[in-house]
């Protein structure tokens, strides 16, 4: 009986624990927010930076707290950290047009200029439009159309000798084949979220020709350039340019996405 | 000669003459009469050449060559990686040694780096007596302000000197012919030589001294410290030249000028009495914080000597060069405090008033107004480079002009420096330049201050060109103008904060539901294939049994072939004929008419006998079972035998 007692009070106990823990991370947080806004407000821009840091400490990522403690790095001149946290940011919302803007503002301050490879226009257009929606949403879109494709095919199966079947054949073709849509759309998305992506974090790095300090140098990057790191090996980076310029980075020079 | 300057110009004339016929017998000896225009060599160097982003450094260019005519200063508008906030400022040397006179010009620039990192100052065209002379190119490294730990003095000069093909004479020459000698000592030469010859001669060093001071040892950047070189002496002095261009490191320089006569002063010190002569005046504004060294300069000093034999000091004048150094001086700089800095403090070291006009009040759209805003005030105003009015929505603005100038009022620099705008109404109605700021750090009471100027309301008047005069509805539009740029504000939360990192796609719900149609339609497909085959099971077993059970119905019907029970073997047999068809052909016997057998028969292909005969012995059967009298044994048998003869048949046809 008084195991049973003392089982149920561990278990009431537990609840209560696991119950209390999150309220009072997320009411720090919820401050912390606000003292890093106010500092923020006030122009002491290395204390609101310390502030969103502790909320992200906490393990909340928001893609608003991201996004105010990229502004508070620029604001600081930091440019590296800045474009890193907006690229963090627009990683969990990419439909913040703010971002985007800082983001694009901030590249324009950076000394390296590396063209991207020119995309056709309606390419862009679906990349632009992709660009806009959450990983989720789309996740969500593609599992929806999946999931009907799926179903009519089920019901096709069930209904042979039917006379509705050529009709629900062709609808789950139109479903099938926006499911194919979406779910390249998702792919996108998951190489968008996934790409191995660095950004340069020191004023100026040399980029090595192979993983040690006695390399050639092949050419120099600065702060904010953003670089595809392609491999790694201890303590160093292998990372390319858009324009196919690669070479051997310290890992310490640079910030994974 | 004629910047050396002349302690005395009342000397005797019998001795000018007897010198310069030495000097010109000692030139036509050795056939060595300097022309016009010997080959120059020009050079650039910087006093630092490692600076903090934000910092300062100053650029000479110097030019020497035994005769100089007039030398602009160079063309510096390649100078792209620095904004030139002070210069030139020029600075001249002669020298004469040996019956070759040689003259160095120097240009000095005060320049604020634009960016960070390894910047080059390109080689300097400077045209010197119709020729062009290039400097070397200079390179400066810039390191972001509180970065690397590289401190403002860091680094040590660094210079790009390049010389022409005739190299002029090194140092240790020393200045120009003209000699110096104090008015109090001045006398005739039988005097001075009663006098030497009265004394014994003293071999001791002459009693000469050189020493620099400055006003102050500590000083904010910016701030003006003044130095002063003083000359003590108690014999006379000839000539007295400096063995280099004095550099000073880390400040910026301006000569406060000395009269041409330099003025002497007697000085006491214990017992002797001294002249005393100022060399050297410069007022420094240090450009870096930290100790600064201000070094040493020496100077040549030629004085006369004294001479035991009358005749020689008569003659000639015996004279002696002297080297004196002075002592380094360390100034201790402390940076501007960061604290309470005005976010619009651009530099400016001293105590400043504003002025802010318009040259008129009333105007129209598209009339232009100047507006003039000055500083003046003691201190130095180069750094000062952004210009303090802001730009104004209704207005076009154009660049302003920039004039600068600085003069001496004692030893204080004063400057002065405007800007001169050109501001063109868009938009009629009551307009307002708004109040000016400008923000400076005093360094006497060590605060910032800012001055601030008046408001200046402008009326806008139509445009001329509008024909509707005053009272008309037109007005000149123009585009929105985006100012500035900067990045969005920040973001708030008011629905609080949530952790967004956790991606749907990777959860384990969509690995689950990724599956479920797949894993579901198999299984369906499955099932119903499953279920078919099931069925197709049961037909075949149909009709496997149907030949078998059609015999037993037979069997069954010969049990009764008797007449009393002729209608139930008609039946059993028509049964038999039927179900055997319906199991055939896995339908259901009950609704089996003879059309339908027909039908069924001929689609698997019985032949037209067959059909005959089945449709024959069935309606004789159904005959025998509906009439009124029973038949015999003999048909009834026969009937059998058609019946059995029928399902032989039959099966062989069916089942081929």
């Amino acid at each position: 009986m008084t195991l049973i007692r003392c089982a149920a009070l561990a278990a009431l106990a537990l609840l209560g624990s696991a119950a209390g823990a999150r309220p009072v991370a997320a009411s720090t947080s919820r401050e912390l927010f606000e003292a890093g806004n106010n500092a923020y407000e006030l122009g002491r821009f290395d204390e609101a930076a310390t502030a969103y840091e502790k909320i992200l400490g906490y393990g909340v990522s928001d893609p608003r707290v991201l996004y105010n403690l990229a502004n508070s790095y620029f604001k600081q001149g930091k440019l590296g950290a800045a474009i890193l946290h907006y690229e963090r940011a627009l990683r969990l919302d990419p439909s913040d047009r703010d971002a985007r803007d800082n983001l694009e503002f901030a590249r324009g301050m950076i000394r390296d200029r590396v063209t991207e490879s020119e995309v056709p226009y309606p390419v862009k257009v679906v990349q632009d439009v992709l660009d806009g929606l959450s990983a989720n949403l789309v996740g969500a879109v593609f599992l929806l159309l999946y999931c009907a494709a799926g179903g009519l095919v089920g019901v096709l199966v069930l209904a042979r000798g039917h006379a509705g079947r050529r009709a629900l054949g062709y609808c789950a073709g139109a479903a099938g084949f926006l499911a194919l849509v979406a779910g390249g759309a998702l792919a996108y998305k998951i190489e968008q979220i996934t790409a191995a992506r660095a950004i340069v974090m020191e004023e100026k790095v040399d980029v090595l020709s192979g993983p040690a300090a006695d390399n050639t140098v092949l050419f120099t990057v600065h702060e904010g350039t953003r670089l595809e790191v392609r491999n790694r090996r201890d303590g160093w980076y292998q990372v390319s340019l858009p324009n196919a310029m690669s070479g051997w980075v310290p890992s310490g020079a640079v910030e994974q996405v | 000669m004629r910047r050396t300057r002349a302690l005395d110009r009342g000397r005797p004339a019998g001795r000018v003459a007897l010198l310069s016929i030495a000097v010109l017998t000692l030139s036509a000896l050795r056939g060595v009469v300097p022309a016009l225009a010997q080959d120059a060599s020009v050079g650039a160097q910087v006093d630092r050449s490692r600076i903090d982003e934000g910092g300062q450094v100053v650029l000479t260019v110097e030019v020497s060559a035994g005769n100089l005519g007039d030398v602009a200063p160079p063309d510096v508008s390649g100078i792209v990686d620095f904004d030139i906030v002070g210069g030139p400022m020029t600075s001249s040397r002669f020298q004469w040694v040996n019956g070759r006179t040689s003259a160095t010009k120097s240009f000095a620039y005060v320049l604020r780096p634009r960016k960070t990192g390894t910047l080059a100052i390109p080689p300097l065209g400077l045209l010197v007596g119709g020729k062009t002379y290039r400097t070397g190119s200079v390179d400066v490294e810039v390191y972001p302000a509180g970065g690397a730990g590289i401190g403002p003095r860091g680094g040590s000069p660094r210079s790009g000197q390049r010389r022409g093909p005739g190299q002029i004479g090194g140092p240790g020459q020393i200045g120009g012919p003209g000699q110096m000698g104090g008015p109090g000592q001045m006398g005739g030469p039988g005097q001075m030589g009663g006098q030497q010859r009265a004394q014994p001669p003293p071999l001791a060093a002459p009693q000469v001294t050189v020493v620099a001071d400055v006003d102050s040892r500590t000083a904010y950047i910016g701030q003006q410290v003044t130095l002063r070189v003083v000359l003590d002496t108690q014999t006379e002095i000839l000539n007295l030249g400096m063995k280099d261009t004095p550099t000073f490191p880390g400040f910026w320089a301006e000569e406060i000028k000395l009269p041409e006569n330099l003025e002497m002063r007697r000085v006491q010190r214990g017992t002797d009495v001294y002249n005393e002569y100022t060399l050297m005046k410069r007022a420094l504004f240090p450009t870096g914080s930290g100790a600064l060294t201000i070094p040493g300069m020496t100077y040549q000093i030629q004085v006369r000597r004294r001479s035991q034999d009358p005749i020689e000091s008569f003659f000639f004048t015996p004279t002696e060069t002297i080297s004196r150094r002075t002592e380094p001086i360390t100034i201790h700089v402390q940076p501007l405090p960061a604290a309470s800095r005005p976010p619009d403090f651009s530099g400016a070291v001293g105590n400043f008033s504003l002025n802010v006009n318009a040259d008129r009040r009333e105007t129209r759209v598209n009339d232009a107004i100047g507006v003039k805003v000055k500083v003046t005030g003691e201190g130095n105003l180069s750094a000062v480079s952004s210009p303090p009015l802001a730009e104004l929505s209704d207005f076009k603005r154009y660049a302003p002009k920039v004039s600068s100038s600085s003069t001496l009022v004692g030893d204080r620099l004063r400057a002065e420096k405007s800007w001169d705008y050109v501001l063109i109404p868009l938009a009629p109605g009551s307009q307002t330049i708004p109040s000016v700021n400008f923000s400076f750090f005093d360094p006497r009471a060590g605060v910032y201050r800012t001055v601030s100027s008046a408001a200046i309301p402008i009326q806008v008047a139509r445009g001329a060109d509008g024909s509707v005069g005053t009272g008309g509805t037109s007005v000149a539009q123009s585009d929105v103008r985006q100012l500035r740029k900067d990045i969005h504000f920040i973001k708030q939360a008011p629905d609080g904060l949530e952790d967004r990192s956790r991606l749907f796609y990777r959860a384990p719900l969509f690995s689950v539901l990724l599956l479920l149609p797949v894993v579901g339609d198999l299984g369906l497909f499955v099932f119903t294939r499953r279920r078919e085959a099931r069925q197709a099971n049961a037909r075949q077993r149909r009709e496997r049994r149907a030949r078998s059970q059609a015999r037993r119905r037979l069997k069954e019907a010969r049990r009764r072939m008797s007449p009393s029970t002729s209608r139930a073997f008609y039946a059993e047999v028509a049964r038999a004929l039927t179900e055997y068809v319906a199991a055939k052909f896995d339908t259901s016997a009950a609704g089996l008419t003879h059309d339908r057998i027909e039908e069924l028969l001929s689609s698997r292909g019985a032949s037209d006998e067959v059909r005959r005969e089945f449709h024959r012995c069935l309606e004789a059967c159904d005959y025998a079972r509906f009439a009124p009298t029973s038949s015999g044994d003999e048909q009834m048998r026969r009937t059998l035998l058609a019946a059995e003869e029928i399902l032989v048949r039959l099966e062989r046809s069916l089942s081929s």
